[in-house]
């Protein structure tokens, strides 16, 4: 039966060509918006660890001063190096890194290429296993080599392949801002989609740094900072310094039960309370806890203009849908006389709206199909945009499965409508002209 | 034309009627706010920066193993730059406009303050940064040479560190002193020891992209050098057709004075290539923005046709009829285009109700204003039109029936 | 096969109550050929609806060849109309996006049936109304005779037990009418029962037995003999 249905739906398609194209155009333009503007929201608003975002937790502490103290607000978004490293040094979580960005000058052994600079990640031991780093060559450093301020790295594969012609280069030397440095990992292929652990850069979709090294011993060398820092008292001396007023520093834990989790706050509280019977810190006591799921939605790493234009793409495909409901039911009713001849030879009121469900379905089939190619030609389209956030838009199997799906559901659910109403005509035996 | 027919006949044909002004509604609704965004996005293109945009050029250098040059290099610096052919001015600075580095420091009006006044960006240096970035002084004067001071040295000073001397924008003076002249009072930037406003300038766009509005213009120059942990940036103002060479010339003279140094390429552009940069975002938004609405239209526009050529097809005998009954072209013409200006109509007072609701949850989560009632007219002018043009096709035809029709047998 | 006992229908509208048929009763045995005649708006066309189950009764009974019917659901109608009853209307009513083939294929599709056996069906009604030739012809193409001719093969398709014709002949001139009547007739022969609703006195005679209709009250006619049977050679000459 249902390759009649799709006979006589090709059949109709033949008498009204014009319609038809324009049905399959409006969800076609409605799908390949809405799946353009779908799929970057689904790339960015992705988890950029499965399975691991809810047992990594961001803590925050409110190390400020009294001034511009309003209760309850939101602490800082960063720790001042100070609570970084005792919080590392407590060691109260199944894992934890500090880590802030940085800027060394790469000099290459041979006189090509030229010396340039290198974005860079001054971390602990932790960040590797902690973030599930893949490596190709070597490994992470140690707790060992964090305490002994090492000079060890750990570069990127692109890195890796500009400097070493893509060799295993570990136990290598790589010389950044004239100091010596050994290299003991070489990270495999590792493109976050976002730079979840560090959100305060102003480009969070830029990938993760090329250069990995122990910030103690960034310290030790008084490496470049770079990145956002936040001091409430400028009368100090150095904002890096270890009681500098400033906060610079991101500090992850890793906590494997919920049960753990709350233990880490108690401990966070207690903290807090310690420094501020010490004087160091002057406002009440008020921590944060949030697992990589909820501090990514707290930071809205969705851009606000790809929201947007996620709205504004099913606004148009309402729109497109609305179009093709109106098209639809004037195409349906245009053949009432056939539908009360089909009735009074026997075809029951099920029938016949299925007869016109499939009709809309092979609308929404094409429409898809062609939307689907809108869509490719869209993320296309955004791929050449400038924002670094677009060369990331890509569809894959699930967007695709989507998009089909999308497509034949939204021309279904605008062909109910019409089909019901097409089924209520009543049998008869006068093919109507008027 | 009498509307009465032409309601009852719509409203035998309540669904198709519905369907179509829910249609204009949506599409009258987001193109209402669609062109209401763009027109936020063209004018905060549109602001003023103060400096002099296509005059500017920018050279960021990094010494290795040490991110800044010593003053004395700074000075070698400057002066090469300056005996470049075309150079018209230079200036060491710490960030410009639309540059996405900044330096921002809270203004407080008494020492000690616990909430401050507002945040503003510090735009550190060397004395002929206000000339070279072409900033226009509307009362008082410049900052003068002998005020200036290291950074470093200064930071070294501690709480006894003071700078005497600050030019604001009128923006910020008008923040902070909203009843009369600035220039003469005393502001607290820098520790608790209290700076003196010299002067004022007409508009400074402070760089990145974080501040709201209201505070895109609370910047002001220190009599502070630029400081060395952050390398080496120097602005050039410079005969703007000569820009592009001038780049390259100056990148090879301060190699020439300190070699071990490395150039950031992204930074070392014209200020023009870093306001393009800036915006880049917005434009591509404003574009897309306009190709929705192109297409929502176009797509309603096909709604109308569609149903109002059904509609002329399912009626040609009705047509027929009252062509024989006496009716002119142009009457069976005004009848179809009153019907779609009525449903025009509909859709339009709907759309406009739905345009404010979505405006509301715009303005709730993206920070968008409140649309203006001057983009309702403007709406409701453009779908109408459209609807106009939309059914024109479609009721010609319907003028074209023959009153023979009428007596045509089925 | 036909049996309607003190059927009553009644069009509503917010203003007024129509009564079409009233204390109705008629019964058609099997094979009969009958006429039905009446003045305009005697409710002829109602009793043909019902007849066929395009609309439901107000109150009353009626059987189809022995099956109660008001009791029956959309669906159980629909499969009844399509197994038991063919339709021969004035204006055709074939389907003018289907060539004659798939328009005598209507029916059938709506019965599980083996494509061979449709097939087989459709080439035999065609080539029974003398149109097998015209099988991939579309309705605009043929002649007034030959769509009605068509319209009587998808009817047969189905063979039905029951042929309710309204006005066969009202679009045709008189030489097509005589055809098509002749085509029921023969049909007749061979055992369907038909219910022929005309305003054509003529026409009715050449029926069985007459039931006239006036406001919504049936009453038989006597007639007088009426040759049935024309030999099947004549049919086929057009």
């Amino acid at each position: 039966m249902l390759r009649y249905y799709f006979s006589l739906a090709l059949r109709s398609f033949r008498r009204s060509r014009v319609l038809t194209a324009l049905m399959v155009l409006a969800i076609a333009l409605g799908i390949g918006s809405s799946m353009t503007t779908l799929t970057v929201f689904h790339v960015l608003s992705g988890d950029p660890l499965p399975g691991k975002s809810d047992k990594l937790y961001y803590p925050q502490l409110d190390a400020e001063s009294m001034v511009g103290y309003v209760p309850g607000q939101e602490p800082q978004n960063q720790l001042t190096r100070f609570d970084a490293e005792a919080l590392l040094a407590a060691g109260r979580a199944d894992r934890q890194a500090l880590l802030t960005a940085g800027r060394v000058a790469v000099e290459p052994q041979s006189a090509e290429p030229a010396p340039f600079h290198a974005d860079t990640r001054y971390t602990s031991a932790d960040f590797f296993p902690m973030f599930d780093v893949p490596f190709r060559f070597g490994q992470g450093w140690s707790g060992v080599e964090d305490e002994r301020r090492a000079r060890v790295v750990v570069i990127s594969e692109a890195l890796n392949d500009r400097l070493f012609g893509g060799e295993n280069s570990v136990g290598r030397t790589l010389r950044l801002d004239q100091i010596d440095f050994r290299i003991v990992g070489v990270l495999d292929h590792w493109r976050p989609h976002v730079r979840f652990y560090d959100l305060t850069a102003i480009d969070r979709f830029g990938g993760a740094e090329e250069i990995f090294l122990p910030f103690s011993t960034s310290r030790d060398l008084g490496l470049s900072r770079s990145g956002s820092i936040t001091c409430w008292d400028s009368t100090g001396t150095d904002p890096t310094g270890l009681n500098a007023p400033c906060v610079w520093m991101q500090f992850w834990v890793q906590l494997d039960s919920p049960r753990k989790a709350h233990e880490y706050r108690t401990f966070l509280e207690n903290y807090s309370e310690e420094q501020r019977a010490a004087g160091r810190f002057e406002r009440p006591t008020n921590v944060r806890l949030r697992n990589l799921t909820e501090w990514l939605d707290h930071n809205r790493v969705v851009p606000s203009d790809v929201r947007l234009q996620t709205w504004l793409a099913f606004g148009f495909l309402a729109v497109c849908l609305l179009n093709t409901i109106g098209l639809l039911l004037a195409k349906f009713m245009r053949r009432s006389g056939e539908i009360g001849v089909r009735r009074a030879l026997g075809a029951a009121r099920r029938t016949i709206f299925f007869q016109f469900i499939v009709e809309a379905g092979v609308v929404g089939v094409a429409g898809g199909l062609l939307g689907l190619g809108l869509a490719l030609l869209g993320l296309w389209t955004v791929r050449q945009q400038p924002a670094s956030y677009a060369q990331l838009a890509e569809i894959d199997g699930l967007m695709l499965a989507t998009t089909l799906v999308l497509a034949l559901a939204a021309s279904l659910l605008a062909g109910v409508l019409p089909a019901w109403r097409a089924c209520q005509v009543t049998p008869a035996i006068q093919l109507k002209s008027q | 034309m009498d509307f009465v027919p032409i309601m009852s006949t719509l409203k035998r044909h309540k669904t198709a009627a519905a369907l179509i002004a829910l249609e204009i509604a949506l599409s009258c609704a987001i193109v209402a706010n669609a062109v209401f965004v763009i027109r936020e996005r063209l004018d905060r293109m549109s602001q003023p920066s103060g400096i002099v945009v296509t005059e500017l050029i920018q050279i960021e250098l990094e010494g290795i193993g040490r991110a800044g040059s010593e003053p004395s290099t700074r000075d070698e610096d400057m002066a090469a730059l300056r005996a470049i052919p075309g150079v018209r001015s230079v200036a060491a600075t710490n960030q410009v406009p639309y540059g996405m580095s900044s330096w921002n420091t809270s203004v407080n009006l008494e020492p000690d303050q616990m909430q401050p006044i507002l945040n503003g960006a510090s735009f550190y240096g060397s004395e002929d940064l206000l000339e070279t970035l072409g900033l226009r002084l509307v009362s008082g004067r410049g900052l003068e040479p002998d005020e200036y001071q290291q950074y470093e040295a200064l930071v070294e000073r501690g709480a006894e560190g003071a700078v005497p001397s600050v030019v604001i924008t009128a923006s910020m003076a008008g923040r902070l002193f909203p009843d009369g002249d600035a220039v003469g009072r005393t502001v607290y930037v820098w520790s608790d020891q209290p700076t003196r406003i010299v002067g004022v300038v007409e508009h400074l766009q402070r760089p990145g992209d974080y501040f709201g509005p209201s505070d895109r213009e609370y910047s002001m120059l220190l009599p502070v050098t630029a400081p060395m942990e952050y390398g080496d940036r120097y602005v050039l103002r410079v005969d703007p057709e000569r820009r592009e060479e001038i780049l390259a010339g100056a990148v090879d003279a301060l190699l020439e004075i300190e070699p071990d140094r490395i150039v950031s390429e992204e930074s070392t552009t014209t200020i023009e290539q870093l306001r393009e940069e800036f915006f880049q975002q917005d434009r591509a938004m404003a574009w897309l923005l306009v190709a929705v609405c192109v297409a929502l239209l176009a797509v309603t526009a096909a709604g109308i046709v569609g149903l109002a050529s059904f509609w002329v097809q399912q009626r040609s005998r009705q047509i027929g009829v009252r062509r024989a009954v006496g009716a002119t072209r142009g009457q069976i013409l005004r009848y179809f285009q009153t019907e779609n200006f009525l449903l025009a109509t509909i859709g339009i007072v709907l759309g406009m109700a739905l345009a404010y609701a979505i405006n509301a949850l715009l303005m709730e989560r993206y920070e968008l204003a409140r649309l203006p009632w001057q983009f309702l007219p403007i709406g409701a002018v453009t779908v109408w039109l459209l609807g106009q043009l939309a059914v024109l096709g479609p009721a010609l035809r319907a003028s074209a029936v023959p009153p023979a029709v009428a007596t045509r047998s089925v | 096969m036909l049996h309607m006992q003190n059927i009553s229908k009644v069009y509503r509208t917010e203003l007024v109550e129509t009564h079409a048929l009233r204390n109705f009763d008629i019964h058609v045995r099997e094979g009969e050929f009958l006429a039905v005649t009446g003045p305009s708006g005697s409710g002829k066309t109602t009793f043909l609806n019902i007849a066929g189950l395009l609309e439901e009764i107000t109150s009353g009974t009626y059987r189809l060849d022995g099956e109660e019917v008001q009791s029956l659901n959309d669906n159980q109608r629909s499969r009844l109309r399509n197994e038991k009853i063919g339709f021969i209307f004035q204006g055709f009513n074939l389907i003018p996006d289907l060539n004659l083939f798939d328009n005598v294929d209507v029916p059938l599709r709506y019965r599980r049936m083996p494509a061979a056996e449709r097939r087989r069906r459709i080439e035999t009604a065609l080539e029974r109304v003398g149109l097998a030739s015209r099988m991939r012809h579309y309705p605009a193409e043929l002649s007034g005779g030959q769509q009605q001719r068509a319209a009587i093969a998808r009817a047969l398709a189905g063979e039905p037990r029951l042929l309710l014709a309204d006005e066969p002949t009202g679009n045709l001139d008189s030489q097509m009418a005589r055809e098509v009547l002749e085509l029921l007739e023969d049909i007749n022969a061979q055992g369907a029962t038909i219910v022929m609703v005309t305003h054509d006195q003529e026409l009715a005679a050449r029926a069985q037995r007459n039931v006239h209709i006036v406001d919504g009250q049936p009453s038989d006619l006597e007639l007088g003999p009426v040759p049935l049977v024309r030999p099947a050679a004549e049919l086929r000459q057009v």
